[in-house]
């Protein structure tokens, strides 16, 4: 029992912040700029994620190149990347990018960076998708393009749409955990009635129930991981058990952290709103937590849920 | 990274409930219920335990223990509670009493207590909360005063679980008049010595479970104090460390997450989508809880500091506790009313519900786990 990441993977992560928040980056600055001239973007941040060595890295390799894939992750969206980190990442032999999708074609943040993605529903198969018009260029879709579908790549796409929505949740928990961090800098620094709001057992209890909750996403991410890589293809119900709680942990993170930031959380001169309107799109795609709860509780009762006690089947 | 227990712990884990399914009937609901023969199941069970060698499986052999490893005891805790802790009284001499006697008493001490302790024969009692002294232990006002070789003790405890049936208290009183930890010193008294007066307080949880226990000028002999005079603050955080985790209420969660399809098969595919959906919800709950739990097991086993993951974790399994209750009771309607054998899982959903209720407060609330939380994460900048 060990339920550490393997030290490589954590130190790949680490890089990892060091190229996101140096000057070329920038850190959540990167996103601004990207909303401000949005064809930039590509080319601004692919280039570092080139000097990372992320084309060279395949989440399907080992353990510890999925281990370094969720720690580049979890990494990237402390910053609100504005790149599909993950799509580009799970395309086979540099070709499409890869996405989940709520139906045939569908929708995905970041789409119309690429001329085609290859797609798939949870059932599959996967096909080919074009992006069709430009970005939604909403204050919380921002990058968020429609795909239309253009071909039939036949094939079942299952171990694919697991780790993709492994991964996803990889980088829900950093914007969780980055959403305290902030929350904690905030309440540590601002005064009022005479102390920080810090002082008050309000906001102290508050911070300790998102970081409760943090750390059990954290568990449970590392957990899937270890899941996914002992029995690839057949981990339908653990990573949709992850999505499920990253959503619903994440959503509630960032309303503390919003809440304890005051009129700030809504400020984008603070990360916290950057972070928190960025965030969006991979809580609503390719499908809210309450569709997604629906698809875990027939994943479970269809496949049963690993426990200390049998799950599901007999219930379906 | 690896999240498999090991082969060890998976055969205890079987040899662990393959003498439950021998030893404990299915509808068993734990020693303290309306039937008093229940009781003396769990003290049977005990006993078979004992022979068997799975009783102390915690302790180190030269106490008379298997010397398991954390996930050893992890593996019973989990066992136990999923199996509505079939060892009744006994886990509070196992789990703390007596690694606190190992760590911190005399000789004779030792020599007396621990074999009874390790062959399930005694029931302890723990005199901590107090009147005005609950969350806030370092209040306490037990008084100690010296009279010849030994103390005459007075004061009131609360809550006190099992006192109207243990055989031995583990008593916090203060020597002095000092404040806060100073002068707080440990004593093993015998529970029939003239003076202590035991009341059952009625409560939603059942027998025994809640009682207040009454010194009035009490003696307590020259070998009663357990470490140091003065040093009971010492002994009490030490001791408190063997069970940081807590009981793994998960376990029994995850049990009645899983029996609840069984028992509702016909109707389940009736039942509204919601409830669906909060079931499977309910199942990564119970699984992050035991994770967590597993974090500050394995922050003990590697000797990292261990309060704040077990607080963390304690936080997590005590609010997942109250939300499966509400979510059984939410499948199961007006039936989840009933009680007894003939209720939903033989009762044992109702019985949940009450004991969940007391999740959050027993063995230190859960704001003082947050106050532990918040702590941590301000350090100096509160």
């Amino acid at each position: 029992m060990n339920p550490e990441l393997p030290a490589a993977a954590a130190e790949f992560g680490a890089t990892a912040t060091r190229v996101f928040t140096a000057a070329a980056l920038g850190g959540v600055d990167a996103a601004r700029r990207a909303e401000a001239e949005p064809a930039e973007r590509g080319a601004q941040v692919a280039g570092a994620l080139r000097a990372l060595g992320v084309d060279d890295l395949d989440p399907r390799a080992d353990d510890e190149a999925l281990a370094a894939a969720a720690a580049l992750c979890e990494e990237r969206e402390r910053v609100a990347l504005p790149y599909p980190l993950d799509a580009v990442r799970d395309r086979v032999d540099r070709g499409r990018p890869f996405a989940v999708v709520p139906e045939a074609g569908g929708r995905v943040d970041h789409g119309e960076l690429f001329e085609e993605w290859r797609v798939s529903t949870l059932a599959g198969p996967a096909t080919v998708a074009a992006p069709k018009g430009g970005a939604l260029g909403s204050r919380l879709g921002p990058f968020v393009s429609d795909l239309a579908p253009v071909g039939d790549e036949g094939g079942s796409a299952r171990a694919e749409v697991d780790l993709h929505l492994a991964l996803t949740a990889w980088w829900l928990l950093g914007v969780g955990a980055r959403a305290v961090e902030l929350a904690v800098d905030h309440v540590s620094t601002r005064v009022q009635f005479g102390k920080p709001l810090s002082a008050f057992q309000a906001v102290q209890f508050q911070l300790a129930d998102a970081t409760v909750a943090v750390a059990g996403l954290r568990e449970l991410a590392g957990f899937t991981l270890w899941r996914l890589s002992g029995a690839p293809g057949q981990a339908r119900a653990d990573v949709l058990a992850l999505r499920v709680h990253a959503l619903d942990v994440v959503r509630a993170v960032l309303r503390t952290s919003q809440q304890l930031h005051g009129a700030a959380g809504v400020c984008d001169e603070y990360d916290i709103s950057v972070l928190t309107r960025h965030a969006q799109p991979a809580l609503r795609l390719p499908w809210s937590a309450e569709r997604t709860a629906a698809e875990l509780a027939a994943a479970i009762a269809a496949e049963g849920f690993e426990g200390l006690f049998p799950h599901g089947r007999a219930p379906g | 990274m690896d999240f498999d227990l090991g082969d060890d712990a998976a055969r205890l884990r079987a040899r662990l409930r393959d003498l439950i399914a021998a030893h404990i009937a299915e509808d068993y609901l734990g020693a303290f219920t309306d039937d008093p023969a229940d009781l003396d199941v769990s003290q049977r069970f005990c006993r078979i335990l004992a022979e068997e060698g799975l009783l102390t499986v915690a302790w180190p052999t030269e106490y008379g223990g298997a010397g398991g490893s954390v996930w050893d005891q992890t593996v019973v805790r989990e066992e136990m509670w999923a199996h509505h802790e079939p060892r009744g009284a006994q886990y509070m001499g196992l789990n703390w009493v007596g690694p606190a006697i190992m760590a911190f008493g005399s000789e004779a001490q030792k020599a007396r207590h621990l074999p009874a302790i390790a062959a399930g024969e005694v029931i302890w009692c723990q005199g901590f909360s107090e009147p005005d002294a609950g969350s806030d232990l370092a209040a306490l006002s037990t008084r100690a005063v010296a009279d010849g070789d030994g103390w005459r003790l007075t004061g009131q405890k609360i809550w006190t679980s099992y006192a109207g049936m243990a055989q031995w208290c583990v008593l916090a009183a203060r020597v002095g008049n000092g404040t806060r930890h100073e002068g707080i010193t440990m004593f093993l008294l015998p529970m029939d010595t003239e003076g202590i007066t035991v009341r059952p307080i009625a409560s939603m949880l059942g027998h025994h479970h809640l009682n207040e226990v009454f010194f009035d000028d009490v003696w307590a002999g020259p070998g009663s104090v357990l470490g140091e005079v003065g040093e009971g603050w010492a002994v009490i955080r030490r001791t408190l460390a063997h069970e940081r985790v807590g009981i793994a209420r998960y376990a029994r969660c995850e049990r009645l997450l899983s029996a609840l399809g069984r028992e509702l098969a016909p109707e389940w595919d009736r039942l509204p989508p919601a409830v669906h959906a909060q079931w499977a919800r309910a199942l990564v709950e119970v699984r992050v809880a035991r994770l967590l739990a597993y974090r500050a097991v394995h922050a003990q086993d590697t000797g990292a500091p261990a309060d704040v993951p077990a607080s963390v974790a304690r936080i997590a399994f005590t609010s997942c506790d109250q939300h499966v209750a509400e979510l059984l009771f939410q499948a199961l309607g007006h039936e989840s009313l009933e009680a007894g054998p003939g209720a939903p899982l033989h009762g044992a959903v109702e019985d949940h519900w009450r004991y969940a209720q007391a999740a959050t407060v027993a063995s230190g609330t859960i704001e003082v786990q947050r106050m532990i939380v918040s702590k941590s994460l301000l350090g100096g900048r509160r």
